[in-house]
């Protein structure tokens, strides 16, 4: 019985717009309850232990959610959740409709011309500002890029959102190393998509650093992580 | 004037949603539902934002009950307890629920199959008048429901209220 119905979502899925296949999960884009839906599926890594890889899943997609709402409870947004299924791992999430990845609006922005510094200084320092906030809950985000930040135009015409997804490797942790790893993570990807835009990050973290209570170990953390991460390359 | 959706994950199931102002018999209505002769969930609209916080509580109770884990005995009470905030059944009941002196009711029902005989036997029983739906925004006290749901200021900044309520539903039982 109970493993019969297991498969709604699966079937469901069957119908879904596959949106992207990644190493851990898979998103698809869907309606759900009459809505415009992105769905999260984790599913079983074969080479793990099965007991073992169910709880390890089953603690990331609790930790997804929990720091979802962590972050919105604190006014940075994400996507809304509407629904979890615990036996096959989905999440069901509000389809920020319209929106934009930070990493498209920085390539076209390089691309063109008109007020191109300053359209990306502001994003810069409106990155850094969510950024800081997010720690300052203690909110590790995991698998920070410009992928994972969306620009959701504002109904107003006016400046749009910036809204945080795929919180799948998400913890809660008040350490200021944790956080400067996090803008590790954030410094290497940002620095490889989007050549020349060393400048660019350094205004991010000046943002990050006048707005966060806490910054000044965080940042003095990720020069350490630098230091460490260039170290180990010498070496090879 | 009523709105019914279907699930899309339990394709054989559809939610239908009605309701009712000027009631003058929820007393009576609350007895029928307790004895089982009214088959739907009675609920307390001011406690609700929008249709679609019931769609949800809906959607997650045929899930559960599919499942095997429902917390409480049947779907209606089910949708209920998926409304509220919290994992206290009772509360749940009390702030969602309705009261014997309430004048407006929200009644929902999950169904196989059209709709439209459990629809006029409904408004048959009630004593009121039925509204469209989407009424329901003008019957909601969202300070209570703010109140309720631990609402920050911040949250309302970044997202409607319906939103944060939706957020706390789906994930009350892993906070
Ligand atoms: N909530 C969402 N709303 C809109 N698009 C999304 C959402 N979540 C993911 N996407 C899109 O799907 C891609 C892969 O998602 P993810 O694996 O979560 O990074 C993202 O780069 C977005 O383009």
């Amino acid at each position: 019985m109970a493993r019969e119905s297991n498969m709604a979502v699966p079937e469901f899925l069957r119908q879904a717009e596959l949106l992207k296949q990644g190493a851990e999960a898979r998103v698809y884009r869907a309606e759900f309850l009459g809505t415009p839906t992105i769905v999260k599926e984790r599913f079983p890594k074969r080479y793990r232990h099965p007991a073992l890889d169910e709880k390890l899943t089953h603690r990331r997609t609790v930790q997804e959610v929990r720091a979802i709402l962590r972050c919105r409870r604190a006014g940075i947004s994400a996507p809304v959740v509407y629904f979890v299924d615990y036996t096959c791992h989905c999440i069901f999430l509000e389809d920020i409709v319209g929106s934009s990845t930070v990493r498209d609006y920085i390539a076209s922005a390089q691309q063109s011309d008109s007020c191109k510094e300053l359209k990306l200084q502001r994003l810069a320092e409106r990155v850094g500002q969510v950024l800081a906030k997010m720690h300052d809950e203690d909110v590790i985000h995991g698998d920070l890029t410009t992928s994972n930040m969306l620009l959701r135009p504002s109904p107003e015409g006016g400046e749009s959102d910036l809204v945080l997804i795929d919180f799948g490797l998400s913890y809660i942790s008040a350490l200021p190393e944790d956080k400067g790893v996090d803008l590790y993570v954030l410094e290497k990807a940002f620095l490889s998509t989007h050549p020349n835009t060393e400048e660019l990050f350094e205004k991010l973290l000046k943002s990050y650093t006048a707005s966060s209570k806490k910054s000044s170990a965080v940042i003095k953390k990720l020069d350490e992580v630098r230091l460490r991460g260039r170290k180990r390359s010498m070496v090879g | 004037m009523h709105l019914t959706q279907k699930l899309e994950l339990f394709p054989d199931h559809r939610v239908t949603q009605m309701l009712f102002k000027e009631v003058k018999n929820a007393a009576e209505l609350k007895k029928s539902a307790m004895e089982g002769k009214i088959n739907g969930a009675l609920i307390n609209p001011t406690m609700l934002v929008d249709p679609f916080q019931v769609l949800v509580a809906a959607n997650k109770a045929v899930h559960l009950e599919k499942i095997e884990k429902m917390k409480t005995r049947t779907l209606y009470s089910e949708i209920i307890f998926n409304l509220s905030p919290t994992n206290n059944i009772s509360e749940a009941f009390k702030r969602f629920g309705i009261s014997d002196g309430d004048d407006s009711v929200l009644i929902v029902m999950v169904d196989s199959k059209d709709e439209s005989q459990v629809v006029s036997d409904i408004a048959a029983r009630v004593e009121g008048r039925q509204v469209p739906v989407e009424e329901i925004s003008s019957l909601s006290d969202h300070a209570k429901i703010k109140k309720l749901y631990k609402v920050t200021p911040q949250e309302e900044k970044c997202g409607s209220l319906l939103d944060a309520v939706v957020c706390r539903m789906a994930t009350k039982d892993v906070m």
